[in-house]
């Protein structure tokens, strides 16, 4: 059950963590807005469909889809003028954290909120035991969108292209790939990922705008576990950490949950700063 | 013209507890802190590129540290003060020491965790630190008097700059410049880069153990707000608002923001919004701040 529980986790925790890792593969920014994205996206699908009175499925589409525009828009007016400057990108997306986190406070009020499930009910797991069909759908879900990315990102040809410009930004743009577009798409793209992970846990996990701290380190621990701009390190850190969080939180303490993250980290960084599956340099 | 400078500068730092009234005398002391926190910061992130997410973390731990001696082991204040500074140091350069080699990265995200760890841990070890309730703890004078915690913080405030303007002005402060400026070009010339960041890391961290420290004391009440990231936002945005980089944008940044903050008080939740607008489009549109902008206008710096 706990496992179970931690491979659910540990999927979106991969769909999360590969919207940080395209963008720090990509561009070298690490977005600590992350977290809130992921935040408003759930709050946008709970608006969207019990305000709004659109179906949850839609909802969830048009809440992913309101965010990617928010992310190019940040990426043309905030992030671009940062580029080659590390120190200002960090400082710049740590400030968007803090502004949109207030912003969710002050519009969305402090209470926990869950858009409406898309099923109900509960299936028998292999006969061992109960487990929620929400759940189970939000799995495969999880699982579709994560095969989908990976399809984007290997075989069409934006993703070789976004893959060029992590590789080598010149001779990319010596071929004839627009970088600077590459740049916003991949902005955008990553945080629609964000958002995904956040409308498709929201109806199970409800969302809070001060719990928006917690997802962005948990998709920052995956990435860095994973191995910095690894998308196989991703899906593979966000399991581990998906489960180990899980039992742990089980068998020890649920307070503690975010602290295995932060052990887990500090762990990589003293036995394999380079991660599972990056490149040692 | 220097000396009638420097007089100005002594009077107007000696005169506040004589003309302000006790609610801003308060605010001056406040101020004072921030000036702690925000230069410290800026000797990291102005001065060699690192932006960690660690300092109100490390206030933190240097007030509970110096706290939580006074109340469990009746260690004096000031003494305390001195064991929570060195904690802070310590485990910055334990911090530091893991990922800084890395790249700033790295070091952005782990402060981001440490931070976030500490906060947890505090308001989970009720037994021990009160959690959001608040740990009351001793004052630094057995007589309370505003006026005594002001001249202690002007005190303090001043040797911390001194300090690091010592530093700056060494052949270290040189060492800074360079590894900020070009990482690369220092490597050849000899500079061992990741010592001269770990050293900034761990001064600048202990630094901010000891302004948390002298905090708590003074409030004689610490909380989880000291090491939250709220408050590490607001010594951000000072440092930011009122020029990184240079030595006197913090500390105009810190009074600016702090004094400001006492006027859009009324709006409540709606300053801090406020303020990381304001240091989001200064961030933006005139890096250099403050002091920045107002050198290149032909003030004095």
């Amino acid at each position: 059950m706990y496992l179970t529980n931690g491979l659910v986790m540990g999927v979106i925790n991969a769909i999360s963590a590969i919207g940080v890792s395209l963008i720090v593969g990509i561009m070298r920014v690490v977005n600590f807005a992350h977290g809130e994205l992921y935040i408003f996206a759930g709050y946008f699908s709970y608006q969207l469909s019990t305000v709004l009175g659109l179906p949850p499925m839609l909802s969830m589409v048009l809440a992913v889809i309101i965010v990617f525009l928010a992310g190019l828009v940040v990426e043309r007016t905030l992030i671009r003028p940062t580029y080659g400057d590390e120190m200002y990108s960090l400082i710049i997306t740590f400030m968007l954290s803090i502004i949109l986190q207030n912003a969710a406070l002050l519009i969305f009020g402090p209470y926990p909120t869950k858009p409406p499930a898309l099923v109900s009910g509960a299936t028998n797991l292999l006969g061992l035991f109960h487990y929620g069909n929400q759940r189970l759908l939000s799995f495969f879900l999880a699982l579709a969108v994560l095969g989908l990315v990976m399809y984007l990102i290997r075989s069409t040809w934006f993703g070789k292209s976004m893959r060029a410009v992590s590789q080598d930004r010149g001779m990319a743009a010596m071929v004839g790939v627009d970088h600077l577009r590459v740049n916003m798409i991949s902005f955008g793209l990553g945080s629609a990922l964000a958002a995904t992970a956040g409308v498709i846990i929201a109806p199970i996990f409800p969302v809070t705008p001060t719990g928006s701290a917690a997802v962005s380190l948990t998709a920052f621990v995956v990435v860095v576990l994973g191995g910095m701009g690894s998308l196989k390190g991703c899906v593979v850190g966000g399991l581990i950490l998906g489960i180990i969080e899980n039992l742990g939180a089980a068998y020890i303490s649920t307070d503690y949950r975010q602290v295995f993250g932060f052990l887990i980290l500090i762990g990589v960084l003293v036995m394999r700063p380079w991660g599972l599956f990056g490149q040692r340099t | 013209m220097r000396l009638v400078g420097l007089a100005l500068i002594i009077g107007g730092a000696v005169l506040p507890p004589f003309v302000l009234n006790q609610y801003w005398l308060h605010v001056a002391i406040i101020s004072l802190f921030y000036v702690m926190m925000a230069s410290s910061w800026n000797l990291i992130a102005g001065y060699t590129g690192q932006v960690s997410f660690a300092h109100a973390a490390f206030a933190g731990v240097g007030a509970y540290a110096s706290g939580m001696l006074a109340l469990y082991a009746g260690v004096h204040p000031a003494v305390g003060v001195m064991a929570g500074t060195l904690l802070a140091g310590i485990l910055g350069a334990a911090l530091g020491g893991l990922c800084i080699r890395m790249g700033g990265i790295y070091l952005s995200l782990t402060t981001l965790g440490f931070s976030e760890i500490l906060r947890i841990i505090i308001t989970n070890e009720e037994q021990w630190t009160r959690g959001t309730m608040g740990l009351q703890v001793p004052g630094l004078f057995t007589h309370y008097s505003k006026t005594s915690y002001y001249f202690l913080f002007l005190g303090v405030a001043l040797a911390l700059l001194l300090l690091m303007r010592w530093i700056l002005n060494s052949d270290m402060g040189l060492a800074f410049r360079a590894v900020l400026n070009d990482e690369l070009a220092a490597a050849t010339s000899g500079i061992h880069t990741v010592r001269v960041r770990l050293l900034a890391f761990t001064v600048s961290s202990a630094m901010a153990g000891m302004a948390g420290a002298l905090y708590g004391h003074y409030l004689m009440l610490i909380t989880p707000d000291i090491p939250s990231l709220g408050q590490m936002f607001l010594v951000l945005a000072m440092a930011v608002i009122g020029g990184m980089g240079s030595f006197a944008g913090p500390i105009v940044g810190a009074f600016v923001l702090e004094v400001l903050s006492e006027y859009i008080r009324i709006y409540g939740e709606y300053h801090v919004l406020l303020f990381g607008l304001v240091a989001l489009v200064i961030a933006r549109f005139a890096p250099e701040g403050i002091a920045g902008v107002a050198s290149r206008s032909g003030w004095k710096r």
